[in-house]
């Protein structure tokens, strides 16, 4: 009897979460941690955003063209030995529609927690598509440099 | 093979071992030590962030901006690590509730940290093996019922959880999801974080198997999906073994060929995925055959 009891308990309980879970799920975007839709890696094929830092050494001038990811000016640099996760980087500069002081200092905050900045960094959106040829397009847009002066936005954002 | 889900999932009306009672000891061990790891990781994070690029979860209803530019999120580990101790060590009183405080301080946290953009699904099964123990210890009348509660409910979620990720993807991409071509896709984008993680960076040899055969790229996204797919069959004690090694093998697979490894989740599916309480009776009752006990001691 007891664990007949038991049964209907968990029973109940289990209903009960499975709808908050589809309730949350529903009315957020799929997302409710730790409730989720998991909706990774669902979209096939579809064009995808990334970024990636070059350090600029101080003689070179500033390009804000596109560029292949071979043929990226600068230098290589490490988000991961400035303690950032490179995909907060990516989520941070596709998902940013304006590019205002505030959005820029908190890129600087991310890059350089807090301290001034001491080398010149570009930040580029990368971006891959598939190419009619079955073959992978990958370019690389400069958005931002920052440098212990000033900062600058690409000036066709 | 029954197919009484509640028998296969909890089993209340099933002796108790003490194999039984070791792996869901070791079961919860695990989620507090993942949860406590998950606080400290997310919290020391979190100082580096100052702006909320997309609000999550309970950010959408909270300013989670109150979590930022101080050190609330190293108070709230703190905290959440206190609470922990206290839940496992299985205390009366507001102990059963410690679990549940500790989910709830969790959620803040979670949303704190990823306020940037990035929705990661590597720790969900941690929290809702914690929501689990949570609900078990405050509306279960003993430890023995609440404990076996969290650990169906883990296998519930688990099947769950995979079987829905499936589904995102038919529903996202139809049937063509497994194309090769989308593994390619993939693989040059996990490149691009990985020269934004260190600067460069170095195909590995599955990786370029995949980019080099459109078939095997296929084949791999195939076994993903079927895996994800028929994950639902961990709810059944029959198949729950096998599936699970299924889905650790989609893992590692994901490790490969995109260098993204869950290791709170594959932990988490080694310790619910190998049949540890079998294997400790087995172990104890062999022990019991070779020493058996000596003649009574006569007073």
């Amino acid at each position: 009897m007891k664990e007949k009891n038991l049964t209907k308990k968990a029973k109940t309980i289990v209903v009960t979460v499975l709808t908050v879970y589809l309730l949350t799920v529903a009315t957020n975007l799929g997302e409710f941690w730790p409730f989720s839709i998991f909706p990774m890696f669902s979209q096939g094929g579809k064009t995808w955003s990334r970024s990636v830092v070059r350090e600029i050494p101080p003689s070179d001038s500033v390009s804000w063209d596109v560029s292949q990811l071979e043929s990226l000016p600068g230098l290589p640099f490490s988000v991961k030995s400035n303690g950032v996760d490179p995909i907060d980087l990516a989520n941070f500069v596709s998902k940013t529609t304006t590019w205002d002081s505030v959005r820029v200092a908190a890129l600087e905050r991310m890059l350089f927690g807090g301290a001034t900045p001491d080398r010149k960094l570009m930040i580029f959106k990368v971006q891959g598509r598939l190419t009619e040829r079955d073959g992978v397009d990958v370019a690389a847009t400069p958005y931002v440099l920052i440098s212990p002066g000033i900062d600058l936005v690409n000036p066709s954002l | 093979m029954k197919l009484n889900l509640s028998d296969n999932l909890f089993g209340f009306e099933q002796p108790d071992t003490t194999g039984q009672r070791v792996f869901r000891k070791m079961f919860e061990l695990f989620i507090v030590v993942a949860s406590c790891n998950l606080a400290w990781k997310w919290g020391i994070y979190t100082l580096r962030i100052s702006d909320v690029v997309l609000p999550l979860g309970v950010a959408r209803y909270v300013d989670i901006a109150f979590m930022h530019g101080n050190s609330l999120p190293i108070w709230n580990a703190g905290l959440i690590t206190i609470l922990l101790v206290i839940g496992f060590a299985g205390l009366s009183g507001f102990g059963r509730w410690s679990y549940s405080v500790t989910f709830g301080l969790l959620i803040f946290q979670y949303a704190a940290r990823f306020s940037l953009g990035e929705i990661p699904h590597s720790a969900n099964l941690v929290g809702l093996g914690l929501l689990g123990y949570a609900l078990g210890r405050i509306t279960f009348p003993d430890s023995l019922s609440g404990n076996r509660f969290a650990v169906g409910f883990s296998y519930l979620f688990v099947g769950l959880s995979y079987t829905f990720a499936a589904w995102s993807k038919l529903i996202a991409s139809g049937i063509f999801w497994p194309d090769g071509r989308h593994l390619w896709m993939w693989i040059n984008e996990k490149a691009v974080d990985e020269i934004a993680r260190s600067g460069f960076v170095e195909l590995n040899f599955v990786q370029e198997w995949a980019l080099s055969s459109i078939g095997l790229a296929t084949v791999f996204l195939l076994f993903g999906l079927i895996t994800e797919f028929f994950a639902f069959l961990v709810w059944f004690k029959r198949f729950r073994y096998p599936v699970i090694l299924a889905i650790i093998g989609l893992h590692m697979g994901i490790w490969m060929t995109m260098d993204i490894l869950f290791t709170l989740s594959v932990w988490e599916l080694a310790i619910l995925g190998l049949p540890w309480a079998y294997l400790i009776d087995r172990f104890l009752n062999r022990n019991q055959e070779s020493n058996p006990p000596g003649p009574p001691i006569l007073n």
